[in-house]
């Protein structure tokens, strides 16, 4: 106490109410210890400067001094000076302020780096606003800090405080509540509490308060939204505040409730949704969010799009009507859902339609959307109207004509059922030459006369230039009457070609084929009887009024609506009453299942005879009198001949009296019936068969084909569409791609000359390297060995990551589980004799001497006296047998619409779903390759087969002509299994070609040095064997498949079971020829082979 | 109660017990002959050439033997009282029928030594039994029996016709009324039981397949009772769902079961529910499938 300068400061502090010097002298020995003697006293000195700033700030500098120990252990003096100086000013404003900061210190500075302090005080110091009320928020504010500094970064506290602060203005008690809870509510939300607080801020200014209905909100309605998608929600949320809107908290409770019962992984697509909506109209945003959860209770996630789309186009022309639409309280949108929720999309039910039309038809048919038909460019336009190209159905992808989901699935089936009909009852097997049934066959005479007429002008025109050469006459000629030979190229084509006016002739074929169907399906499958009706019905009402039509067109009306099975109150014009009940016979004729297709053609030329000798006016409408057409007496053909010959006596009375009358318009289609194209069916089919047989006929040409596309009528081009013969020819060509005819070679010289066997040069080859192998190939046409004639080289596969092989394993764990279940059912016994059995291979001593001596005693014996060895051992050796082709680098069916960013839908709603999947990684996994496909199925073979330890090895095969076949080791026979060979399935991929026999014969070689029971040789692969000088696609197939059916051959014959197993759907031809009665399994679903391959490796062994 | 005792006693049960090789078919089973196997099938027996049965399950395999032991023994069923000692110049031809199964053992056929209170004594087999009976002896299923069964098979089947009894030490020769046949579903696909070449070229072979439309019809109707459209929608039935063979269905559906569901409509269970329990949920237990059959049934039934 010498210090003068002590002395002073007590003098001074002696001032002050005797509680701060107290203060003072219980700390300052503390302090002298951390701080030099100078430094103490500016620390002291600061006290009595808080003290003495007004008449209560007495209470402060009690305060400071209180803490200033602990507050000094954790800043460098000046650091602490600074922090004085703030509570001085602090102080200076308010005591109270003051007392809080100085009591809030201690915790705060040991977590808040000193520059900031000021800052912090600051914060306090601007919620005070001179009143008392604001100098307890702003204490309030000093209460809560530790907290809030502790548990978040700095900025966030100075935002939140902003936002205490813009509350404040508002009102003092809401600010202090959501300081509170800011403080509680705050810490837990994590990242997206920067986007919580934007929000709250955004509020402040509209509705101030909601913040505090905010923060009570947040933590439950956030937990129910996805962690990447609360940033977007609240976003969202803030931009929503900011446009005005007013009940946020009830946006944050319907928004995260609506989330909530959203798949994860779709809530972005959702707030995609309600982004695209803010956009244009926020109003409609809360509304859209609120009826989400209802509405998807009703309708999937795809649909949603759907709706919403139409939600948003309704915004668009009227925002009230579009709110109105998304609260679901208008009819529009009712009626929306209604249509919606009923709807049934063909990929829910391709699989049942799909195994229905293959048992109705019994060919393998498959079934595929209409969309897919478009796609290919081969003369089908429509994508609402089913269609059959003869080995496909094609079904429209949603069908929402009814509002019951059982009454839509019956269209479906109603609509396959009448597909599958064409194939059934033989729509596409017209023959030109095989006799009618039910009529008799005129079209022979026709078509004599028809020729008879061409010769007569063509002997005259011949005639006529002078031309001594009969030969030599213009063949040209022959095209431009009805009946050119040149355009028979199908029978369908031959019958048409018969006829004037192609186009009418083929509406009347098609609609009494389509009655004849109709009829024979009514009476094939009475079950559908009634669904048929009701779709027919559904038709009739589709259809225009006859009164209305010229006449040409009326009385084809009147066949279309008789084929619906409308036979009463008919309009039929009174002057033409008897041609009316003529064309009532003919169609009534085809109703019996003895109508054949030929039939059909013969009633459409009948009708066509009738029909086509009349003039196509209009008549007024009082000629039509209703009448009943339902029995309209036997058809003979002495009346139709009679009644054609009054025509035509009419015909030529009239001759040059009249003008030709409207020309002649196609009725409008049945939609339920679909495009019905024989003539292109039959010749997709020929041009296949022709393709396949390398047929004696030269292969039709594309200018060919073009020139029969023109002539016929089941193609209608839109000229506007652009040049006619362009589009023509891009036809042509897709027909023939269709069909598997090679492009046309660029090469003039070589045309479509096959190049067969540019290798059949060279003799013998020499296995000269280390691990190569040479073995015979079957030469099907020599029917003889050519000796020495390929090379394998065995190769070790490279190492890749054995990642592949463990995340095979994890993505197919409750496979993986199920089949090691089934795998150790079969788990090998050792022989173990199992003892007293009731039955067994012989008598077990020790019981039988028991049984014996019970005999003696009298006593029952027991009777289970024999003992039997368990089960045969397993003793099995198998080799798979990989294919590497770079075929199977193919991605799986399904990836070929989206597989990159170039795909992406134009349409905003389709992008949206189209980038959802992506984000889901679906995209990705549409990636997947067949290959892909068999590496998996390999690893879960692996891991199976180590189950049960079969011995077996697994190896690829691939290579390049007859010197390079490739025959890759994956796990060889021999080796145990390891870490290595997991590396190496990595490194299966896509290599070259498939030349299968060699192949076949090196794993049959290594078979045969096993010695086990049984011997397996395995086959996967994704369609038919290829090669340089082995085959081409599309030009020689047989070479390779009889080589590989050979090396089969000689694998059974050495005891070792062969089998095949292709992904390739078109297998089932090729593979009878190649398996012969070996056994093969086609897998039509790919997917399913890392499931069916152990499955079907188990039966094998079983 | 008690009087209720007595009636039920009063009803006796009514079965008939014979020894295995003197079961004979007395009344004329149904069969529609599709093709020659008939005349192919007496043939074989005059010469002794054992008889191979190849086909998918429920095509009618079974019956068929059965109906040629009947009509191979026709004499015999003329006879009225049927326990009378033979006539003369008549020929019995019993049937012993044998599923086999994996657990099927050569002893189970041949026959072996049991205890009794003097000591052991020996029983003979089925086989045995029916090759001194001069029986036809049908081994079900020959493919699911034990691999050892085949060594009785061969001495039996080729001109020796004798049955080695190793543990008795003797031999039998069959009696010249004997025949073995076997059956065989060849669309098993295990390699572990497939006929053996020796085995198989040991036998004709008769090709069994579900016979087309209209015979089908008329087997259904006659065998179920129901009237002809039933049993020609039936037919269909079975048609169709045969083409599903090889995408997914791993047998089509059998006659057997066409007549199944065609006798439950008889008792007024209607048809499509009959076709539901007697094909459709037999066939597959899969989801998509079974409901696949179901749009075909409903098609085709109302």
């Amino acid at each position: 106490m010498t210090n003068p300068a002590t002395g002073n400061l007590l003098d001074e502090l002696a001032k002050l109410p005797p509680a701060v010097a107290e203060a003072y002298q219980a700390v300052a020995d503390a302090m002298a210890e951390s701080f030099s003697d100078e430094e103490t006293a500016l620390w002291a000195r600061e006290g009595v400067a808080i003290g003495t700033q007004t008449v209560r700030s007495w209470e402060s500098a009690v305060e400071y001094y209180r803490v200033s120990p602990e507050v000094a252990r954790s800043l460098a003096f000046a650091s602490f000076m600074q922090w004085a100086r703030c509570g001085t000013y602090l102080s200076q404003d308010s005591p109270t302020l003051a007392v809080a900061f100085f009591k809030a210190s201690p915790s705060i500075v040991t977590n808040l780096r000193p520059q900031y302090i000021p800052r912090w005080a600051g914060l306090g110091r601007s919620l005070y606003k001179g009143t008392w009320k604001s100098s307890t928020l702003a204490a309030r504010f000093f209460e809560v800090s530790p907290d809030l500094v502790r548990n978040l970064p700095f900025w966030d506290v100075e935002v939140f405080a902003s936002l205490i602060e813009a509350l404040s203005y508002k009102s003092y008690d809401v600010a202090a509540e959501c300081l509170v809870l800011g403080r509680d509510v705050l810490p837990a939300m994590g990242r997206e509490r920067e986007a919580f607080l934007s929000m709250s801020r955004a509020l402040t200014d509209s509705s101030w308060r909601e913040v505090k209905a905010c923060l009570e909100m947040a933590p439950r309605a956030l937990q129910h939204v996805e962690e990447g998608q609360t940033g977007r929600f609240l976003r969202l949320g803030e931009k929503l505040a900011k446009m005005g809107l007013r009940d946020t908290s009830r946006f944050l409770y319907d928004g995260a409730q609506a989330l909530s019962h959203v798949s994860a992984g779709s809530q972005g697509h959702i707030l995609d949704l309600c982004e695209g909506l803010l956009a244009s109209t926020p109003d409609a945003v809360p509304p859209f969010l609120k009826s989400l959860d209802p509405v998807l209770n009703r309708i999937t996630l795809q649909q949603l799009d759907q709706w919403y789309q139409h939600g948003v186009e309704l915004l668009n022309e009227n925002p009230e009507s579009g709110i109105a639409f998304f609260k679901i309280e208008s009819n529009t949108s009712e009626s929306m859902l209604e249509t919606l929720s009923s709807s049934l999309d063909l990929e829910r039910v391709k699989g049942i339609m799909r195994l229905y039309t293959r048992a109705l038809s019994g060919e393998n048919i498959e079934v595929l959307s209409t969309a897919e038909l478009v796609r290919r460019q081969i003369g089908w336009v429509d994508q609402d109207t089913a269609a059959t190209d003869g080995t496909k159905v094609y079904l429209p992808p949603v069908i929402d004509n009814y509002n019951d989901k059982a009454q839509n699935f019956a269209w479906f089936k109603v609509v396959a059922t009448h597909q599958v009909s064409h194939l059934e009852f033989g729509s596409f097997q017209f023959d030109f030459v095989r006799p009618a049934n039910v009529f008799d066959d005129r079209r022979f005479q026709m078509e004599e006369a028809i020729q008879a007429r061409i010769e007569a002008i063509r002997t005259a025109t011949a005639e006529h230039f002078q031309l001594l050469d009969s030969d030599a006459a213009p063949s040209i000629e022959v095209g431009e009457g009805p009946g050119g030979t040149m355009r028979v190229y199908t029978d369908i084509g031959r019958f048409l070609s018969l006829f004037e006016d192609r186009r009418m002739v083929f509406d009347l074929f098609s609609v009494l084929e389509d009655c004849r169907l109709d009829y024979r399906i009514k009476t094939e499958y009475p079950g559908i009887r009634r669904a048929a009706l009701d779709v027919q019905g559904d038709a009739l009402a589709q259809r225009p009024r006859i009164e209305e039509l010229p006449l040409q067109e009326a009385l084809i009306e009147l066949l279309v609506h008789m084929s619906l099975d409308r036979f009463e109150g008919l309009p039929v014009p009174q002057d033409y009453r008897e041609e009316a009940y003529m064309l009532a016979r003919i169609m009534h004729r085809l109703r019996t299942v003895r109508a054949s297709i030929e039939d059909t053609g013969e009633a459409a030329l009948r009708a066509y005879e009738i029909i086509s000798r009349l003039q196509n006016e209009q008549e007024p409408e009082d000629e039509f009198q209703p009448e009943d057409l339902d029995d309209p007496g036997e058809f003979s053909e002495e009346e139709y001949q009679a009644l054609l010959d009054k025509l035509q006596a009419q015909m030529s009375e009239q001759e040059g009296e009249q003008g030709e009358g409207d020309p002649y318009e196609s009725p409008e289609p049945v939609e339920y019936r679909g495009d019905f194209k024989p003539e292109m069916v039959q010749l997709l089919t020929k041009l296949q068969m022709d393709q396949s047989e390398m047929g004696d006929a030269e292969p039709m040409t594309q200018e060919e084909l073009e020139q029969l596309l023109q002539d016929s009528a089941e193609l209608e081009l839109d000229a506007q569409e652009g040049d006619v013969d362009q589009s023509m020819a891009m036809f042509a060509q897709n027909i023939m791609k269709e069909a598997g005819v090679p492009p046309p070679s660029n090469d003039p010289g070589r045309g479509y000359g096959p190049i067969l066997h540019d290798d059949d040069a060279g003799g013998e080859l020499e296995a000269l390297e280390p691990k190569t192998f040479v073995y015979d190939e079957w030469d099907f046409r020599a029917n003889d060995y050519k000796p020495r004639w390929c090379i394998v080289k065995e190769k070790i596969l490279d190492e890749g990551d054995p990642n592949f092989y463990n995340d095979s394993l994890r993505n197919y764990a409750s496979l993986l589980a199920h089949i090691k279940r089934q795998f150790e059912l079969i788990m090998p016994e050792t022989w173990r004799k199992t003892y007293r059995l009731i039955d067994g291979e012989d008598i077990d001593l020790n019981s039988a001497l028991e049984a014996w001596a019970d005999l003696r005693m009298n006593v029952p014996p027991d009777e289970k006296i024999y003992w039997r060895r368990n089960r045969v051992e397993r003793d099995v050796a198998v080799v798979f047998l990989l294919d590497m082709s770079a075929s199977t680098a193919e991605a799986i069916d399904e990836g070929r619409h989206s597989v990159d960013d170039r795909d992406a839908p134009d349409d905003p709603v389709e992008y949206m779903v189209w980038l959802r999947r992506r984000r889901e990684g679906l995209v990705r996994r549409h990636y997947k390759r067949i290959i892909d496909l068999e590496r998996e199925s390999c690893a879960l073979l692996i891991n199976a087969l180590e189950s049960i330890g079969d011995t077996y090895g697994i190896y690829g095969f691939s290579g390049y002509g007859r010197e390079n076949v490739e025959f890759y080791v994956i796990k060889d026979i021999e080796e145990q299994f390891n870490d290595k060979i997991k590396r190496r399935i990595d490194k299966v991929t896509p290599l070259h070609a498939t030349r299968m026999g060699s192949a076949i014969r090196h794993a049959v070689t290594k078979l045969e040095n096993q010695d086990a029971a049984t011997k397996i040789m395995f086959l996967i692969s994704d369609g038919r064997p290829q090669d340089r000088g082995y085959s081409r696609e599309g030009v020689e197939k047989e070479y390779a498949v009889h080589d590989t059916h050979q090396a089969l051959l000689e694998a059974k014959r050495k005891e070792i079971v062969p089998f095949c197993l292709t992904v390739d759907k078109a297998g089932h031809d090729y593979l009878k020829t190649m398996c012969g009665d070996l056994n093969y399994e086609v897998l039509d679903d790919i997917w399913a082979l890392p499931e069916r391959l152990p499955m079907l490796y188990r039966s094998l062994t079983m | 109660m008690v009087e209720a005792n007595i009636e039920m006693l009063e009803d006796e049960p009514s079965f008939k017990e014979f020894a295995i090789e003197e079961f004979l078919v007395r009344s004329e089973p149904y069969y529609r002959a599709v093709g020659d196997e008939l005349e192919l099938f007496e043939a074989a027996y005059e010469q002794h050439i054992p008889v191979l049965l190849k086909g998918p399950t429920g095509c009618g395999k079974t019956r068929f033997v059965e109906y040629m032991a009947w009509k191979l023994g026709r004499p015999i069923t003329s006879v009225r009282n049927e326990g009378q000692d033979m006539r003369e110049g008549e020929v019995r031809v019993p049937l012993v029928t044998i599923a086999c199964h994996e657990d099927l053992t050569a002893s189970d056929l041949v026959g072996r030594y049991l205890l009794d209170a003097n000591g052991t004594r020996w029983i003979d087999g089925p086989m045995t039994r029916a090759v001194k009976a001069g029986a036809i002896l049908y081994l079900d299923e020959v493919v699911e029996a034990r691999k050892d069964t085949t060594v009785l098979i061969h001495p039996l089947t080729d001109h020796r016709r004798i049955l080695p009894v190793e543990k008795t030490g003797n031999i039998i020769e069959a009696d010249d009324r004997f025949l073995l046949c076997i059956s065989y579903n060849p669309h098993y696909q295990s390699a572990l039981k497939d006929l053996k070449h020796s085995t198989r070229q040991r036998f004709i072979s008769i090709e069994f397949d579900y016979p087309p439309v209209d015979v089908e019809a008329e087997i259904v109707a006659k065998e179920s009772g129901c009237d002809e459209d039933q049993a020609h929608a039936l037919a269909r039935l079975g048609e169709k769902i045969r083409n599903l063979r090889e995408h997914g269905l791993a047998e089509g559906a059998s006659t057997r079961l066409l007549i199944y569901a065609g006798r439950l409509m008889q008792q007024g269970i209607p048809a499509r529910r009959a076709c539901q329990v007697a094909i459709v949920w037999t066939l597959s237990d899969e989801a998509e499938l079974q409901r696949s059959i179901e749009e075909v049934v409903y098609s085709i039934f109302e």
